[in-house]
């Protein structure tokens, strides 16, 4: 029973970095910008929120830094893709290859280089409460975090009206910015809440994960993302199933060769494109449903005003 | 007037010309007070742990060898296969005589330029085999493993051995037979799980494989390539690791039971001796253990008993000097059939070829 609560427990941890990044890429997405950054985001985010960690000691100070940098290079990204209409993959592209060959260099000196955190995250009252005590102690405070956000996230896309109106944007800029609203602003806060949420995934990865810098950390997650969002068909309930889905698939690959199941390996690390490529064709059979699902200005370069 | 201009000129470029051509052919004659050039280029970026450290340090010692007769440009992060070439024929325009190749994956196109630029001299680590102007060298790695092994087969409560593994490529393949061996020289009934984790560089999940490994029994976790997250990661899990290339006992302390190390120095030193000497020859180097070869002995674990560590130096003594070999019959493969009968052993080639795994590991090479 503890087994099946531990690996159940390991590929929570798993999903979680891929949860983060993929709810910003979907809040970013859902304003009509596709941000193809996220890997070298989340690189920055790593390295810097693992440097800051270094330093202080601090856990908070890390995750502040790793958010800070991911929304600034993301803002950078809105720059390009928003005020200057360049083409959205393109930029994107280029930030990830940008940020994946930064962070390399800035962590240099770090290579090799753990972090001694104390185990114990949450402690005081919560953890002596009963029955959801030990909930407390054993589950890190960012994946807490991850299913706050999680919540805010879904509860603002269905329940709220300024949801609505940020897939306004992403549906038409255009009609939106007829009835006034200041889209391009909108889109900049949804590209810098995508970078925020990227930059804490790295951070997430490279300080509780690993807690020890080396490069690659990252290692194609940022891109998983990415395919999580569309798997979530750009719904937030979706992708915290996909992103347990996907993080377990990496569990399963590994527990099924150390059982001797005699699993695929290289089927079940690309279980999660199949899964996305599935998805894709599944929304894409109909007219109808792709209109429901994908906002229908995505990585468009438009010229609101025109 | 102006014909004489001209005809001036003519001349002049003919001379220079002539010069540049001397200056070029002119190479096999070292003058004493001249220093040698020594080209070196990495393929990542040189850190305190790994691969490009340990080359590192060889063009390192090389320089402390020789501080007034040799110098040494390095060349970091050349990732793009086409780079390479042309940094390599740069570097030899240059007048760099020495050219070091640092992977596997500069073999192909250092094999192909050696020939062409007889004005230098190539070497390339871990290439498959030397050719025309071209030497290779390459560790047996397998010997560190096989030792390493007695210590995890002394060790191991469980009997069951973990091994995280990147691709199954040969070298990986006769690492962890290896030390599958040894640690069955000492303990009959140990097994081996080997788990894939299909990337040469994800942290994640190396650590993620760790605990899978330690989930399913195993208590001693080593792995190729060997890295400090797999050992961190052991270490929180509470169980032993190995140092398999490198030596991780800053990040684990007394967790790490055994490591061991590279050192291309002497690779560097002899083929620059050679150079200077004017005896270079292109050979093929693979050496383990002992003076003068690149596998070394490094840290032990103040925790392993005395007995085991006098085990392990008696293993190492036999391996030196030709009495103990890792791969030597009779060993069968998982599927029961012999690989190698009694009293025979396997030659450098199979060993290089490896495609097949030892009786006693879980797991599977998936290719086949």
């Amino acid at each position: 029973m503890t087994d099946i609560l531990s690996i159940l427990l390991t590929a929570i941890i798993a999903g979680t970095p891929l949860l983060y990044a993929a709810l910003g890429e979907l809040v970013t997405e859902r304003s009509g910008v596709l941000n193809l950054g996220v890997e070298g985001l989340m690189v920055m985010g790593a390295i810097t929120g693992f440097a800051a960690v270094f330093a202080t000691d601090n856990l908070w100070l890390g995750v502040l830094a790793a958010g800070a940098t991911g929304g600034a290079l993301s803002l950078a990204f809105g720059v390009l893709a928003i005020t200057l209409r360049v083409n959205h993959v393109a930029a994107g592209l280029a930030l990830t290859i940008f940020g994946i060959s930064l962070g390399a260099y800035v962590g240099k000196p770090l290579v090799g280089q753990s972090l001694n955190l104390t185990e114990a995250q949450f402690s005081g009252g919560l953890t002596q409460l009963p029955l959801l005590g030990p909930l407390f102690s054993d589950i890190h405070p960012l994946v807490w975090g991850s299913w706050l956000l999680f919540g805010g996230l879904w509860y603002f896309s269905v329940r709220t009206r300024a949801g609505l109106i940020l897939r306004a944007v992403g549906e038409s800029p255009r009609a939106a910015d007829a009835i006034g609203y200041p889209v391009m602003s909108i889109q900049f806060l949804a590209t810098g809440f995508g970078g925020v949420m990227a930059g804490i995934a790295g951070a997430f990865i490279s300080v509780v994960y690993t807690s020890i810098w080396t490069e690659g950390m990252v290692a194609g997650r940022g891109w998983i993302a990415v395919a999580l969002v569309i798997f979530a068909t750009w719904r937030p309930e979706r992708c915290i199933i996909g992103a347990y889905l996907f993080g377990g698939m990496t569990i399963a690959e590994l527990l099924g060769q150390a059982m001797g199941l005699g699993v695929p390996t290289e089927f079940l690390s690309a279980t999660p494109y199949l899964a996305t490529v599935i998805v894709l064709v599944l929304i894409s059979r109909k007219d109808s449903r792709m209109r429901l699902s994908v906002p229908a200005a995505l990585g468009k370069s438009l010229d609101i005003k025109g | 007037m102006i014909n004489k201009t001209r005809r001036r000129l003519i001349g002049g470029i003919a001379a220079a010309a002539t010069t540049s051509l001397w200056s070029n052919f002119a190479f096999s004659v070292l003058k004493p007070e001249e220093k040698l050039k020594v080209g070196v280029i990495h393929m990542g970026a040189i850190s305190n742990t790994g691969w490009e450290y340990y080359q590192a340090q060889a063009w390192r010692s090389l320089q402390d060898k020789y501080p007034d007769r040799v110098e040494v440009t390095v060349l970091e992060n050349v990732t793009d296969i086409q780079a390479v070439e042309r940094q390599f024929r740069q570097l030899a325009m240059q007048g760099h005589q020495l050219l070091f190749g640092t992977t596997f994956s500069q073999y192909a196109s250092m094999k192909k330029m050696a020939p062409q630029l007889p004005q230098s001299h190539f070497e390339c680590c871990a290439g498959i085999e030397a050719g025309p102007n071209l030497g290779v060298f390459e560790g047996r790695h397998y010997e560190g493993s096989y030792l390493t092994g007695i210590a995890a087969g002394r060790m191991t409560k469980s009997n069951i051995l973990g091994w995280v593994g990147a691709f199954p490529v040969p070298q990986v393949l006769y690492s962890l037979n290896a030390f599958l061996l040894g640690a069955q020289s000492v303990n009959p009934d140990v097994t081996l799980k080997l788990v894939w984790v299909n990337a040469w560089v994800d942290p994640a999940k190396e650590k993620d494989a760790v605990s899978t490994l330690v989930s399913q029994g195993a208590d001693v976790i080593s792995g190729s390539p060997n890295t400090p997250v797999q050992s961190k990661a052991a270490r929180d899990e509470g169980v032993w690791s190995i140092g398999n290339t490198g030596d991780f006992s800053e990040f684990v302390y007394e967790t790490q039971l055994a490591s061991f190390e590279l050192d291309w120095s002497p690779a560097h030193i002899e083929a620059a001796q050679a150079v200077l000497d004017g005896t270079w020859e292109p050979t093929g180097r693979w050496r383990g253990l002992g003076d003068g070869g690149f596998i070394r002995m490094s840290t032990r674990s103040p925790e392993l008993p005395a007995s085991v560590g006098e085990e392990l130096d008696m293993a190492e003594a036999a391996i030196i000097s030709g009495e103990l070999k890792p791969f030597a019959g009779p060993i069968t493969d998982q599927s029961g059939t012999v690989r190698i009968a009694e009293g025979m052993e396997l030659s450098d080639d199979e060993i290089r070829g490896m495609n097949w795994l030892v009786a006693g590991v879980q797991g599977s090479v998936p290719s086949s």
